[in-house]
């Protein structure tokens, strides 16, 4: 169980190496990473690496043909948001772990719909601070607002959440105590941050039936 | 002009932050420069005028910021939002505050000392790097324009 970073992008998708994002992820209090189409996984400097998977593309067949062939590689398989019909479907589908890139998904793009069946089938929604970070502007407005509604709905719905740096660079990377000042921006509070740091563990092992051994 | 007794002063508070990668040099007023960009554009004009914002000094690897009290976490998560120093990328991270500088001055750890190698080659480029203890080499790409800069560990480099 530790706070986790639930996307970075390490060498050659970024300019860091895994081992030196691991080392610095340790130095900003974070307990574990996933790490995108990652080589290693296990400990490395006494930081979790696990490896995760990010289906980019805009049709549900192709997702549902890419987890049943990354399932067995990867820890966690993450799809990134479409319109509201796309985002929809994938909310609906069991073997994706998490929902990312909402803050630069079309309008209407997550609704009360999206939230219930992400509710449902214990799917989170990512919350990416790389745009609060790097852009500026509409741009990041834009994101705001959209971290704002997927805020409102979690409050209602109870979908989990996630927290993500996007980080391609060690240089992207914050400490928990950053996030919960850059989550405050929108609103979030500091329980809800710590929450969502730990959400990765229990996408991991979801809480099923009291079975007896 | 007699100067305000300290019950009128307004109360301030000072921000240490660390600067990474610790060894670029920024100048005082550069930093300035992009923590008040980073207010406006995050903040806007009305609020970032209420936070008094000033930096202090900026040495290698850490700088000061003063602001008004109770205004430290917006002028903290102002700062998390620097991305480029004078065109320079680099990352503040936060540490602490305190009511006085003295007590954040013992924050501050002694940096950690590198030394620079040659002639290191990935992926076919050629590249300079600085090792730190701790494992860490940061390379340079060689050349005039658009120095590449990556962040490596000795055991991914087999240096020795």
């Amino acid at each position: 169980m530790g706070c986790t970073d639930a996307c970075v992008f390490p060498y050659p998708h970024g300019d860091t190496s895994l081992r030196r994002l691991c080392l610095e992820a340790r130095n900003l209090g974070l307990d574990s990473i996933v790490c995108i189409d990652a080589v290693e996984r296990g400990q490395i400097h006494d930081v979790l690496v696990r490896r995760g998977v990010i289906i980019e593309t805009g049709s549900m067949q192709e997702v549902v043909a890419r987890v049943k062939k990354e399932q067995r590689t990867a820890d966690l398989i993450l799809v990134r948001a479409g319109d509201g019909a796309f985002n929809r479907a994938a909310l609906s589908y069991r073997g994706v772990h998490i929902l990312r890139g909402l803050g630069s998904a079309p309008k209407r793009a997550f609704d009360q719909v999206s939230a219930k069946n992400a509710a449902d089938k214990g799917i989170a929604i990512d919350i990416d601070f790389f745009p609060l970070i790097h852009q500026r502007g509409a741009s990041r407005q834009k994101a705001l607002r959209c971290y704002r509604d997927v805020l409102r709905l979690h409050r209602k719905f109870s979908f989990p959440l996630t927290i993500s740096s996007g980080a391609r660079s060690l240089l992207d990377l914050r400490s928990v105590r950053e996030i919960t000042r850059l989550c405050a921006v929108f609103g979030m509070e500091p329980h809800e941050v710590e929450d969502a740091l730990f959400t990765v563990d229990a996408l991991l092992e979801p809480a099923g039936p009291v079975e007896v051994i | 002009m007699k100067p305000r007794p300290p019950t009128l002063r307004e109360k301030r508070r000072y921000i240490l932050a660390r600067i990474v990668p610790h060894y670029r040099r920024i100048e005082a007023r550069q930093m300035y420069i992009a923590a008040f960009e980073a207010l406006t554009s995050l903040w806007g004009d009305a609020r970032a005028s209420e936070l008094q914002m000033a930096v202090i000094s900026c040495e290698p690897g850490h700088c000061i910021v003063r602001c008004r009290r109770n205004t430290e976490a917006l002028v903290e998560t102002a700062l998390s939002t620097i991305t480029d120093v004078d065109g320079d990328r680099v990352a503040l991270h936060p540490i602490a505050t305190s009511g006085t500088l003295h007590a954040l001055r013992k924050h501050i750890r002694p940096l950690p000392e590198g030394h620079t190698v040659d002639g290191m080659d990935i992926d076919g480029r050629e590249y300079a790097g600085i090792l730190f203890m701790r494992q860490k080499v940061d390379l340079y790409a060689k050349g005039i324009k658009n120095q590449e800069t990556l962040y490596f560990t000795r055991d991914e480099m087999e240096v020795d």
